[in-house]
């Protein structure tokens, strides 16, 4: 076994740490990646999860709800190590104050893996090599970092932004036995086995375009689509009165095409005529709206793909978004959800945002490996 | 004039991308996320200036020369 998980929804640290890790040292893994309930003391844990792993590298962040094989659970620690059979090489660098410099702090960052793999970010081989990116999940820096990561590497990156439990008042990553806030890690993987991704988000394109022609991309903020107040155009795509429009943000959301593949961006508010984003709109972007599907059938159909398509996996990182788990737990669907991983170790988390060639939303982006 | 933003944006992917069509469908990704979509441009489409400027920026940020 070249990959094993771990978890424990034991509310006291220590003995959650404990259960943590005398579970993965048994592989004496070469990195251990885990996502904990922010409900834990975020330093504390930190240290105690980093000094349990001795030499592994270690990191992770908070979350709003965590996912393992076959669970999606609250209020839990879930963890996976990796062998050096899987993980050949790795190094983690933390960018700070990402609100204030985020692709100054990208390139510095970038500076480092170069000097530590010798070679260029820019000709790094994106078959073997693979980025896992954890930000805080309420910098609003997303865009921007993974915007600068994508114009200086080919190498894929992956991830999610950290939760906090719904509280939306601080979240944490995880590295190097610390805490951080207003920050993100980047861990740059020489991989050592087939490794593949997931992209899903259960949504039918309706035949609707709106496009954004005012914006205050600074705030996410969308002022005008097709040239008229944004909520209006909004309610009258979708047929229904403005004042009912927030009431469909999370059935109805809007895609940024690529082909048929959508890049989901949700509505999170209305602000006077205009309308709040949980991510970026780009002045003058054609946008569809989408209509919600089944979460769980979805899933399920995108993870049997890829499994035909790659091979049996051996792991799965899922990045999952809290608006997916918050319709899963509405749908009383969890438990479907959590089965659909109970064959293979995974862990998860409900983030407040996902990341994979940029920022999305009410999306699952998954880091598969043979 | 008309046709410049198609050519320039055709020449960012297939810098970027260098033949391999997995880079060209990533890089392709990654210009749509920043607004500018290949897609939206013809041969026919008008030499707008401030595009032109945008998609210049995109190249230098990109590291690639147009």
């Amino acid at each position: 076994m070249n990959i094993k998980t771990s978890y424990s929804v034991n509310q006291n640290l220590d003995a959650a740490v404990k259960e943590i890790c005398s579970g993965l040292n048994e592989i004496k893994p070469k990195a251990v990646l885990y996502f904990a309930s922010s409900n834990f003391d975020p330093d504390k844990l930190s240290n105690k999860i980093q000094t349990a792993l001795g030499d592994a590298l270690v990191f992770g962040c908070t979350t709003s709800g965590e996912i393992t094989s076959g669970k999606m659970l609250d209020n839990s620690v879930v963890a996976m190590g990796f062998n050096s059979k899987v993980i050949q090489d790795i190094k983690i660098e933390v960018l700070e104050n990402i609100t204030n410099d985020s692709k100054g702090a990208v390139e510095k960052a970038f500076k480092s893996f170069e000097n530590h793999y010798g070679t260029l970010m820019s000709n790094l081989d994106a078959v073997k090599y693979v980025g896992i990116i954890l930000v805080d999940g309420l910098s609003g820096a997303e865009e921007r970092i993974m915007d600068r990561i994508g114009d200086l590497t080919n190498v894929p990156f992956i991830g999610g932004s950290a939760g906090d439990d719904l509280k939306f008042k601080q979240t944490h990553i995880f590295a190097n036995g610390k805490a951080y806030s207003n920050s993100a890690v980047l861990a740059l993987i020489k991989v050592g086995v087939p490794f593949d991704f997931i992209k899903t988000q259960s949504f039918k394109p309706l035949n609707k375009i709106l496009t954004a022609t005012k914006v205050n991309e600074a705030s996410r903020e969308v002022i005008e689509f097709n040239n008229r107040p944004a909520v209006q155009e909004y309610a009258s795509a979708l047929g229904i009165q403005t004042e009912k429009a927030s009431e469909h943000f999370m059935t109805n959301p809007v895609g940024l095409m690529v082909g048929d593949d959508p890049y989901v961006r949700s509505p999170q508010q209305v602000n006077g005529q205009s309308m709040i984003f949980y991510c970026n709109v780009h002045e003058g972007t054609d946008l569809t709206l989408l209509q919600s599907d089944n979460i769980v059938e979805g899933t399920k159909k995108d993870l049997k793909e890829k499994e035909q398509e790659f091979g049996k996996f051996s792991g799965i990182v899922n990045f999952n978004c809290i608006l997916r788990t918050l319709e899963l737990k509405q749908k009383q669907q969890t438990d479907s959800y959590g089965q659909l991983f109970s064959e293979i170790p995974t862990i998860g988390f409900s983030t407040y945002g996902e990341e994979f060639v940029g920022h999305i939303n009410q999306t699952a982006t998954m880091l598969v490996f043979k | 004039m008309a046709g410049v933003i198609k050519k320039m944006l055709d020449e960012i992917i297939a810098k970027r991308s260098n033949g391999n069509i997995t880079m060209m469908n990533l890089t392709k990704t990654k210009l749509i996320l920043k607004g500018l979509n290949p897609d939206k441009f013809s041969v026919t489409s008008e030499d707008d200036p401030a595009m032109i400027q945008k998609i210049r920026l995109a190249a230098q940020e990109m590291g690639v020369s147009i």
